[in-house]
């Protein structure tokens, strides 16, 4: 062979390699958070709890998982694995076994028309949609922890806003912050513009809750979402805006696991009496350990749970 | 699904959160960011190139760049001065300054010297000097350095969307929020940034090979004399093939192996540019 | 600067030293692998004469294309997760290799037509002749690109950050959440520390490897 016949032919088979893996067409995030040779499937036995992109879930995820190792159960973590979307695509495949979450927005996400309102119509509504998702929901928290939206309280003076309802007026020359995910959401742009006939001049992305803490405070947007336990609501002042019509739903704190783990007493044993001794203040206060006082999410889970009797 | 849904969907172009709008708001970023950083850098390296002093500063300055995260710097910026276009615009005007100041320097070092002599020796004075004799021999050279520092712009000012700047990074940041639908989304934008990282490289490459060309072309123009233009071909020909000596004193100057080497070839040099993207 | 917050991640989660750990396997692989593949694939571009120019200038603009974008594509091509780190080393490996190869055509180029006249005079074989005459003469130019890549990559590692899987990168991330500098100049100081690290590292290699350089190198 010619020595530019075999450069031809070295071209061609590796274009035929680049396009039969084309062809494959995998779409790169269809697997979930996490990847094989990253976190190779979870023994069977083990359980694996991961958690979003945020503190809280960091927090309960190393709550839920160290209440486990306590009860003997084998039990890691994977934390900030993203947005509902990609933990729950991770949670559906295998690569986690359990996760954090809560139940008004989990019931929106699979059922954005639901018309259950209180606590109760959305735990059983939501265990209809679930049990086809072949997932199993845990014993909720009385904890809860709401979407909120907030503005500075000189805004609030202002504009005389401490309602989503006085912002009809407002909302088209002001600038929204929250979450990319957020312009998607049913309590998002979309039931803002349904239920208030409130339209925002402008969505701002925000990845860092810091950052967006420091644009509020700028002025560079006016509102923003938060969560009603992230302790930066009480230290900066900011006011809390009344959702008359309920567009946010409550948000009970609950384990979401695969069927296998449901099956394991002991892990749902462990993860129950977490649920049950919870507390929406001692979860604000778990947060402001980690977001304030910068500790380690899974050492602040360690005291509190040591603290309860858990670990 | 389809992988290229997101780029295909008309309504992905329009709108404040559109294709069209990302994309100027990249350029903006990037172009303010290369501005200002040539305006501090070339006068700098003008001084330097022209009188020598700082050399060694200017060639470890391009060592130790090389060297910074780019995503650390442009964090660390907004942590401390908030977000907006000034901040992100002056993290991505520090990173720009080290590859144009260190070819505007080497365009000064690698003057024709005779060139230079015989400027002085006709009473030049040092500011005609540098305008009338050294700039215009070192400016395909600081082309070439606005080039690198351009890829790099472009490059993390995608990676600005981490810090709630625009840009088309948002569509990778964005894109991954929202789980499997959103790859396409997150390649839409990968696809986007590459190309006009292509297309800027291709542009800034081309003008530096025109500049390149007519300078050699006047060069000869002035020799004025057949025997000289044969004589400066088989020059460039045997400086494509550079000898051993040359080579060996390189490989200690890793950032002039590849920053300052012009290629000698009649192509234009679109050959790899050190400083990561 | 908090050195409280540096102590109790060294200490208890050892999450710096582990991320220090990723961070440089993530880094140095890639220029493993890109070593080994830019030899032989140099030598042929270099041997292709007339269409070196045109390869050189391809490999110029996949060297062009911001890493963010490759880290984000590379997956569709080879079929890995997006959170993959093997995401970031391929994406580094193509990178590498870009650069690797210029480097290894220079290197080739420069060696002297005399020093090849006398080995094939001496009646070595084309095999032998590139092995032992023309590779080690093209080397030094070899290691310049080796530097020059090592340090980019180190650096680079960071990006994916912004997908996830950046190492050290992700103190950065940290950083940026909590509005938390400490992290993100921890990272800064490792990164560039690493990069200066291992620029040293392979100069050491160079002065061992190829003695005959030394003068030429001091």
């Amino acid at each position: 062979m010619t020595r530019k016949r075999w450069i031809l032919t070295a071209a061609a088979a590796a274009t035929a390699l680049v396009l039969s893996a084309c062809g494959a067409g995998s779409n790169p995030l269809e697997g979930g958070g996490a990847s094989e040779s990253a976190a190779p499937a979870p023994e069977a036995g083990e359980v694996v709890v991961g958690s979003a992109n945020f503190t809280e879930s960091q927090v309960l995820a190393e709550l839920y998982a160290q209440a486990m190792q306590a009860q003997g159960v084998q039990a890691t973590t994977r934390p900030n694995i993203g947005s509902r979307e990609v933990y729950l695509t991770a949670l559906q495949d295998g690569s986690i076994s359990v996760i954090p979450e809560y139940t008004g927005n989990l019931l929106l996400y699979f059922d954005p028309e639901s018309p259950a309102s209180t606590a109760e119509e959305i735990e059983t509504a939501l265990e209809e949609v679930l049990a086809e998702e072949q997932l199993v929901l845990g014993t909720p928290s009385e904890a809860t922890d709401q979407d909120v939206y907030v503005v500075t309280a000189e805004y609030s003076q202002q504009n005389q806003v401490t309602s989503l309802e006085d912002l009809a007026d407002l909302a088209p020359d002001a600038v929204l912050g929250g979450p990319a995910e957020l312009a998607e959401r049913s309590y998002g742009p979309p039931g803002l513009a349904e239920l208030y006939g409130v339209e925002f001049g402008e969505f701002r992305p925000y990845d860092a809750p810091a950052v967006k803490i420091r644009d509020l405070n700028d002025g560079k947007i006016q509102v923003a979402t938060f969560f009603t336990t992230e302790s930066a609501i009480g230290d900066n002042g900011y006011v809390q805006l009344e959702d008359p019509q309920g567009m946010i739903l409550p948000q009970n704190i609950v384990p979401l696991m695969a069927p296998q783990v449901a099956q394991n007493t002991a892990a749902v044993d462990a993860m129950d009496a977490v649920s049950e001794a919870l507390t929406t203040e001692e979860l604000t206060a778990l947060n402001k350990a980690v977001d304030v006082d910068r500790r380690n999410p899974g050492e602040v889970a360690g005291e509190w749970l040591a603290s309860e009797g858990l670990a | 699904m389809n992988l290229f849904e997101f780029l295909l969907d008309p309504a992905s172009w329009t709108g404040p959160s559109g294709i069209p709008a990302r994309l100027l708001q990249h350029l903006l970023y990037s172009g303010a960011a290369v501005l200002l950083a040539a305006l501090v850098a070339i006068p700098l390296g003008v001084v330097i190139g022209h009188t020598r002093r700082g050399d060694a500063v200017a060639s470890g300055l391009s060592n130790a760049a090389r060297a910074i995260p780019t995503l650390g710097l442009l964090v660390l910026v907004v942590t401390l001065l908030g977000t907006g276009a000034a901040p992100v615009v002056g993290a991505l005007a520090v990173l720009a300054v080290p590859p144009v100041l260190i070819n505007t320097v080497a365009g000064f070092r690698q003057a024709d010297q005779e060139a230079v002599h015989a400027g002085r020796a006709l009473g030049m004075t040092p500011w005609q000097l540098v305008r009338q004799v050294e700039l215009p021999l070192a400016t395909p050279l600081i082309v070439s350095g606005v080039r690198s520092a351009s890829l790099q712009v472009i490059a993390t000012a995608t990676v600005a969307a981490l810090a709630a700047a625009g840009g088309l990074g948002r569509f990778v940041v964005d894109g991954q929020r929202l789980g499997p639908e959103g790859y396409p989304q997150m390649l839409a934008g990968a696809v986007l940034v590459a190309l006009l990282a292509i297309v800027v490289d291709l542009l800034l490459g081309g003008l530096s090979w025109q500049l390149e060309r007519r300078r050699r072309h006047i060069r000869r123009e002035e020799r004025g004399d057949l025997d000289a233009l044969r004589a400066g071909e088989l020059a460039e020909q045997a400086a494509a093939r550079p000898d051993t000596a040359d080579r060996a004193g390189d490989a200690d100057r890793p950032a002039d192996a590849a920053t300052v080497e012009v290629p000698a070839g009649e192509t234009p040099d679109t050959g790899p540019r050190p400083g990561h993207r | 600067m908090d050195l409280d917050w540096i102590g109790r991640n060294l200490s208890e989660g050892e999450d710096i030293l582990g991320l220090l750990g990723l961070h440089l396997v993530l880094a140095l692989t890639p220029v493993l692998c890109a070593l080994v593949l830019s030899v032989p694939v140099g030598y042929l571009v270099h041997r292709t004469r007339a269409g070196a120019a045109p390869l050189l200038a391809l490999f110029g603009i996949v060297y062009s294309v911001p890493s963010l974008a490759l880290f984000v594509a590379i997956p569709v091509v080879i079929g890995t997760q997006i959170l993959d780190p093997l995401n970031i080393v391929v994406a580094l490996t193509v990178y590498t290799l870009a650069l690797l190869v210029r480097s290894v055509v220079d290197g080739f180029r420069s060696v002297p037509v005399d020093a090849r006249q006398a080995a094939e005079s001496m009646g070595m074989g084309p095999v032998r002749r590139v092995l032992t005459v023309e590779l080690p003469l093209a080397m030094p130019v070899v290691f310049a690109g080796l530097r020059v890549a090592t340090v980019s990559n180190i650096a680079l590692v960071s990006v994916g950050a912004v997908i996830g899987s950046g190492a050290l990168g992700q103190l950065f991330d940290l950083g940026l959440r909590q509005a938390f500098y400490t992290p993100i100049i921890v990272g800064i100081v490792l990164i560039v520390a690493l990069a200066l690290l291992f620029d040293g590292v392979i100069l050491m290699l160079q002065r061992v490897l190829l003695p005959w350089y030394r003068k030429a190198a001091a």
